[in-house]
């Protein structure tokens, strides 16, 4: 093979003579340089397999029925809302550096922004895979939509399973428009560089004709601000209606009122460490060490080890009060958590989550990539098994011991599992080749060189 | 966009749009856009590559009234989330779950905050690009090559022909007062064609006429009728491997699905050797007494009238005068039916219990057998319930006790 | 909220924006007045309150006391937990304000001392508020004899020395910390608050979980509920910031701080006041809902005495007034950024917080919502006494934290 391949295209230096230019070569050479670096190739292809490993599984649970999975009576939510949960969490990040960190006056979320709003679409996607597989008949989910239908009946509105499709179809819509307003200026840069007219007209058609005319700066800024007004909430609510789905019941490990915001803190922990994986090696494959620097991953790893201690917060409080409650259902359920027949489960949940990120106390591990990245990593395992100790260790074991009993996965569940994340990669790396990874027009607004020295 | 010159000059002579200044810097267009904006211009605008803060100042735009357009859009919202669950589940559809009322609103907040969002959201997108008249397919601008800079590191500043203080030469003057890098003429596009192309308006046909097909297909399905079974392309458990009653089942020899008891055999609880209590029968005549088993007494008449009113009323009537539902129903459709007899009429008052008991059992004329759906005591209680419904009407004088009868006087 | 601003990136250079140096900050004579008129107030109202309340261990007393404690810990607690915020995130918007957070949060030293009416006489066997320091109550009920290792009065005796020496402690630090660097301009300083702060922060959550347990949820030894240190939390933080705005208020009425304190503090104060009813509602809804939805007669009852009966109507006036009216009202930018509106949405956020404690604390002794005459003294006793303590604090030190390195940034910051 040429060594020719092996050079980077993203690596090196920017063209143009200011600032600005610099920022705009910096992130525009991504979509224009001829082929993206070999590592992307690898990746891709990597990607790809597990995609098709995503594919033929749910094609088989499809055609052989859920049954393919591991569920057992007592367990009927096994792997698939495990990885539900797991996958709204991830998406969580995005909204919160997007909307709450903009609203906060928190700048330097404009170096990771954009992707992060792209891992949320891209999350709450394969989140949304899985109930629509779970109902059992994939074809028939337009059952719970207020469809007017020959049976005359309505969906029971007062199911928290009910709640999720608006929560989550609301995430997922209002995160997309937020997302394709952010990129409209960045779309319209593209535009005016592109050289084949393909690229013209798709890049000119997403930037709809914006010149940013400075009247439209103004009406466009304030919906951008609302929007992010409106998305806090929305990231809020979310995750909550998701935790209602388990905390409207009356299930010991499930009926806790901590639930809500508990689970709110730890989709943005989990996100943040998705961010922060993704994040190193974009960094370093696509030429964005300019942009995304050590300072935003040490910021990261900060709120990760902050998040990190209010999922801690929470798993003391349900313990503490399962105790005081005095009710025997609920002590049962948090000391079989623990000590059961999934308490390995539970220690690996408490080890990722809790002890893992408290190295990033230190500066020393907090600028080293290589611990962010691994520690993102562990902290991804550990929230995927506080979803599985949730729902497996809970139902598992409930009020009556003739209720009882052990799930165990299926070869299916553990391939859909992993090929959810084909999905995610597949797409992510699809975004970053062909769509503007670093909100430029935002990141110029913030160099010193952006501002008007003349009030 | 090259030789734009070359081409515009083809094109003909195109009026002035306006005057275009260039700018390195967000500092020197404030300062510009502030002495225009104190020269009293109307029709001019600036663009750059980001927002600037403070421009808005610099100026004079007012606050955009989009705030107030996403406020009327989330209360739109918020009313029809209630609504939506309002109507469908405690007016229209009345659900009973896990015995809350039907209107439970704290069940009904999640979905109504959500709606409120979600109309907000789309608000204050739609509102912007309205509000700024995008999408813009093109402008006199998009004829300058310069002014693609724009999206990455240059400033405009752009005073349109149209307005009423625009004068060429004073224009050009104050414009050129603000230390431009470059100040330029803007012609009126008379380039760009405004007709759609042809080839989008034919896919666009093309497109529209096949979105039309599957209606159509849908139209002319439900107006034909047809004899074949529906297309049935999801099973469900429609069809199962599994051998139904009375079928065929080429495993057996005898290539029956239901197996025969073995000779000489009586399931348990399924011998039937009483004739009174089974068949109605005593010796060889129809019994006129209820066998030993069943009890007259009041809890036997109601579980008779209940199981009359399941099995019997659809066709006989509650007060067995053969006027049913069943009965009411197919008079209507007058499709020839055999009318249900009038379980009051003599003949019928006179049958002895067990024959009524067999007429149940094994059916009658055109009434099906129901001995397989209901348990023998359950129609001996029936029978009980028929006596008394015929009792009631054929009563008389004679049946009241002489209190009663001098009461009445 | 707000659009991220430059500005204060350039202000060091331009420096045009308020200087703080001909600006006073120092209390002069009005602070006195102002100390004697609350602390006048103050005994007054406690004395009264034990008057009117039918003695020091009367039912009556004990429980105006606790709702009226309750309320004035929580502009302690909150304004120690904002301070250890600020320092925690390095923030530089708050500079200007922090030294009157740090004075508030020094009421918690006052706090401590405000505790003993309700933990001495429970000390002393006195069960007319918290009916598990009786043993026999705790023999009546199955459940209860578990939680007899937790629910005893000498384990509430020790936390309550661990909270409240904690919390005076930290409150201390924090405004002797900044003091300190006004007369040596010492930065070091600021990294070692910053370095206090995640520690000061994770004991903060735990002890103040912990104080909304055993002083609000134990009324009802039986009911339990995860989220209730949360929920108090959340009126924690409105508190602080509602008592911050109208301390600001009045300071600059009488001639302090006009120049540093802007409108633009003021409008990020308000913003946290719109943005934490919303939290309350949150946090109070998913309460509400959980336990409502399930239906576990251990959990309902506690909203069972709250939705019955009387206090049906008390309880919707409480959703009613903690939310629609404080979040309308606060949405718009004008009323943040004025500062007479802005007032009134602060006083009408710590009478609405009155009211939220009066609700979890009164049902505990009252079947239907009655407003003893004692419920206010001792309110207005506590909050007599919070401001005299605080503006006899305030007297001996600056107003401002003047040597902070990132004051100029926060003098000059501006909301968009």
């Amino acid at each position: 093979m040429a060594i020719a391949s092996d050079i980077n295209p993203y690596q090196g230096a920017l063209k143009g003579d200011n600032a600005f230019a610099q920022i705009t070569d910096n992130v525009s050479r991504i979509m224009e340089a001829p082929k993206p670096p070999r590592a992307w190739y690898i990746a891709m292809g990597f990607s790809l397999m597990l995609l098709a490993m995503f594919g033929a599984s749910l094609g088989f649970v499809v055609w052989e029925g859920i049954g393919a999975w591991g569920h057992i009576h007592p367990v009927a939510w096994g792997f698939p809302i495990v990885n539900f949960v797991f996958w709204v969490g991830i998406g969580h990040a995005g909204t919160l550096i997007s909307a709450i960190l903009f609203l906060l006056r928190q700048n330097w979320r404009t170096a990771i922004n954009r992707f992060a709003e792209a891992m949320t679409i891209f999350a709450v996607i394969c989140a949304a895979i899985f109930p629509g597989v779970h109902i059992g008949r994939p074809w028939l989910p337009y059952w719970m939509t207020p469809i007017p239908n020959q049976m005359g009946m309505w969906p029971q509105f007062r199911s928290p399973l009910e709640w999720d499709i608006f929560a989550v179809g609301t995430y997922a819509t209002v995160s997309i428009l937020f997302w394709y307003m952010g990129m409209i200026p960045d779309f319209a840069t593209f535009r005016d560089r592109s050289k084949t007219t393909v690229r013209r007209l798709v890049y000119g058609l997403l930037a709809m004709g914006w010149r940013g005319s400075s009247r439209q700066w103004h009406r466009y800024e304030r919906a951008y601000l609302l929007l992010a007004a409106l998305a806090t909430p929305l990231v809020l609510s979310v995750h909550s209606v998701v935790s209602f789905d388990f905390a409207t019941s009356q299930l010991p490990g499930w009926h806790t009122t901590i639930f809500p915001p508990y689970f709110v803190a730890g989709a943005i922990f989990g996100g943040f460490a998705m961010v922060v994986v993704l994040a190193v090696p974009s960094r370093q494959f696509f030429g964005l060490k300019r942009i995304i620097t050590m300072r935003h991953l040490e910021l990261m790893s900060k709120i990760i080890l902050a998040t990190g201690m209010l999922v801690g917060y929470a798993y003391g409080m349900e313990m503490f009060i399962a105790w005081y409650s005095g009710a025997i259902y609920e002590q049962f359920a948090f000391v079989n958590r623990a000590f059961g027949n999934y308490g390995w489960a539970y220690w690996t949940m408490i080890f990722c989550n809790v002890l893992a990120p408290q190295v990033f106390w230190s500066k020393k591990m907090r600028t080293n990539v290589w611990v962010i990245f691994f520690v993102g990593v562990l902290v991804n395992v550990g929230m995927w098994f506080e979803r599985f100790v949730i729902i497996c260790t809970s139902l598992a074991r409930d009020f009556l011991p003739a209720n009882w009993g052990y799930f165990v996965p299926s070869v299916v569940d553990y391939a859909t599992l992993a090929g959810s994340f084909g999905l995610f990669f597949t797409l992510f790396l699809l975004f970053c080749r062909y769509i503007p990874m670093v909100a430029m027009a935002e990141m110029k607004a913030f160099i010193p060189e952006g501002h008007a020295h003349d009030h | 966009m090259s030789d734009t010159q070359a081409i515009q000059a083809e094109a003909g002579p195109a009026p002035l749009h306006g005057l275009l200044a260039e700018y390195d810097n967000p500092t020197a267009l404030v300062r510009a856009a502030k002495k225009v904006r104190d020269a009293g211009y109307a029709h001019w605008d600036t663009f750059t590559p980001f927002p600037i803060h403070g421009i808005e100042r610099a100026m004079g735009i007012r606050m955009t009234r989009l705030p107030w357009l996403v406020f009327v859009a989330a209360l739109i919202g918020l009313a029809n989330g209630v609504l939506l669950q309002f109507l469908t589940n405690a007016w229209d559809y009345k659900w009973l779950v896990s015995g809350k009322p039907f209107w439970s609103w704290p069940a009904n907040v999640p979905i109504a905050f959500e709606m409120t969002i979600l109309y907000s959201a789309f608000a204050a997108l739609g509102g912007m690009l309205i509000f700024n008249n995008l999408p813009l397919p093109a402008h006199p601008l998009d004829l300058k090559e310069r002014f693609a800079r724009v999206t990455d590191d240059r400033f405009f500043l752009l005073i349109e022909a149209r307005d009423g203080k625009f004068d060429e030469v004073d224009t050009r003057r104050l414009l050129e007062s603000t230390e431009p890098l470059l100040l330029d003429e803007v012609l009126e596009d008379r380039v760009t064609s405004d007709k759609i192309p042809r080839a989008l308006i034919y896919t666009l046909i093309v497109a529209g006429a096949a979105s039309l097909v599957p209606f159509a297909a849908f139209t002319a399905a439900r107006a034909r009728h047809s004899e074949k079974p529906r297309i049935h392309a999801i099973w469900d458990m429609d069809f199962q491997p599994k051998f139904k009653a009375q079928r065929a089942n080429p495993l057996f020899d005898d290539n029956r699905a239901m197996r025969k008891p073995v000779a000489g055999t009586v399931a348990t609880g399924a011998l039937r050797d009483d004739d009174h209590m089974y068949r109605g029968r005593v010796g060889d005549a129809w019994a006129t007494t209820y066998p030993a088993g069943v009890q007259v007494t009041e809890e036997t008449l109601r579980v008779g009238r209940d199981k009359y009113n399941v099995f019997c009323a659809p066709c006989h009537g509650f007060a067995g005068e053969g006027d049913g539902m069943v009965h009411k129903r197919a008079e209507t459709l007058g499709q020839g039916w055999v009318p249900p007899s009038n379980l009051h009429q003599e003949y019928l008052r006179l049958q002895p219990v067990g024959e009524l008991f067999n007429s149940i059992t094994n059916g009658v004329r055109n009434m099906p057998a129901y001995g397989p759906q209901i348990e023998p005591d359950d129609r001996w209680a029936i029978v009980m319930y028929v006596r008394a419904l015929q009792r009631s009407r054929a009563s008389g004088l004679g049946d009241l006790s002489e209190a009663e009868r001098s009461g009445l006087k | 909220m707000a659009q991220p601003k430059h500005k204060k990136d350039m202000v060091a250079d331009s420096g045009h924006a308020g200087d703080y140096v001909d600006d006073s900050i120092r209390l002069g004579d009005e602070a006195n007045g102002l100390f004697r008129i609350a602390a006048g107030i103050g005994v007054v109202g406690i004395v009264l309150a034990v008057v009117l309340g039918g003695g020091l261990t009367h039912q009556q007393f004990q429980h105006s006391y606790l709702t009226a404690f309750m309320w004035g810990l929580s502009i302690g607690a909150g304004a120690l937990w904002w301070v250890t915020l600020q320092h925690l995130v390095g923030a530089r918007w708050s500079v200007a304000v922090r030294r009157v957070g740090e004075l508030l949060a020094h009421s918690l030293v006052l706090m401590a001392l405000l505790s003993l009416p309700v933990v001495v006489p429970m000390l002393l066997g006195n069960d007319s508020l918290y009916r598990w320091v009786s043993h026999e109550y705790m023999a009546s009920e199955h459940v209860l004899e578990g939680k007899a290792g937790y629910l005893n009065v000498s384990f509430f005796a020790v936390r309550c020395v661990i909270y409240f020496g904690f919390w005076a402690l930290m409150a201390r630090y924090f405004l002797k910390a900044s003091v300190a660097q006004d007369k040596s301009g010492d930065t070091s300083l600021t990294a070692r608050m910053g370095r206090a702060s995640p520690l000061t922060m994770i004991g903060f959550a735990l002890t103040l979980t912990f104080c909304a347990v055993d002083f609000l949820m134990s009324l009802d030894a039986i009911w339990f509920s995860t989220i209730f240190g949360v929920y108090y939390f959340s009126g924690c933080v409105l508190a602080v910031h509602s008592a911050m705005v109208l301390a600001l208020i009045w300071l600059q009425r009488k001639g302090h701080l006009v120049r540093s304190v802007t409108v633009e503090h003021y409008h990020d104060l308000g913003k946290m006041m719109f943005a934490f009813t919303a939290f309350w509602t949150y946090i109070a809804f998913s309460q509400f809902m959980l336990i409502w939805y399930a239906n576990i007669p251990e959990e309902t009852h506690w909203y069972h005495m709250r939705l019955e009966g009387a206090w049906w109507p008390a309880t919707l006036a409480l959703a009613i007034l903690h939310f629609p009216v404080p979040f309308f009202g606060l949405m718009s930018r004008q009323i943040k950024r004025n500062k007479t509106t802005l007032a009134l949405g602060a006083v009408y956020l710590l009478v609405i917080h009155w009211y939220d404690m009066y609700w979890l604390v009164a049902p505990n002794l009252h079947k239907e919502p009655v407003f003893h005459a004692a419920d206010f003294a001792a309110w207005v006793g506590v909050g007599g006494l919070i401001v005299a303590f605080v503006v006899w604090k305030a007297r001996s030190v600056n107003l401002l934290p003047t040597k902070d390195p990132r004051l100029q940034r926060s003098l000059a910051f501006e909301n968009v």
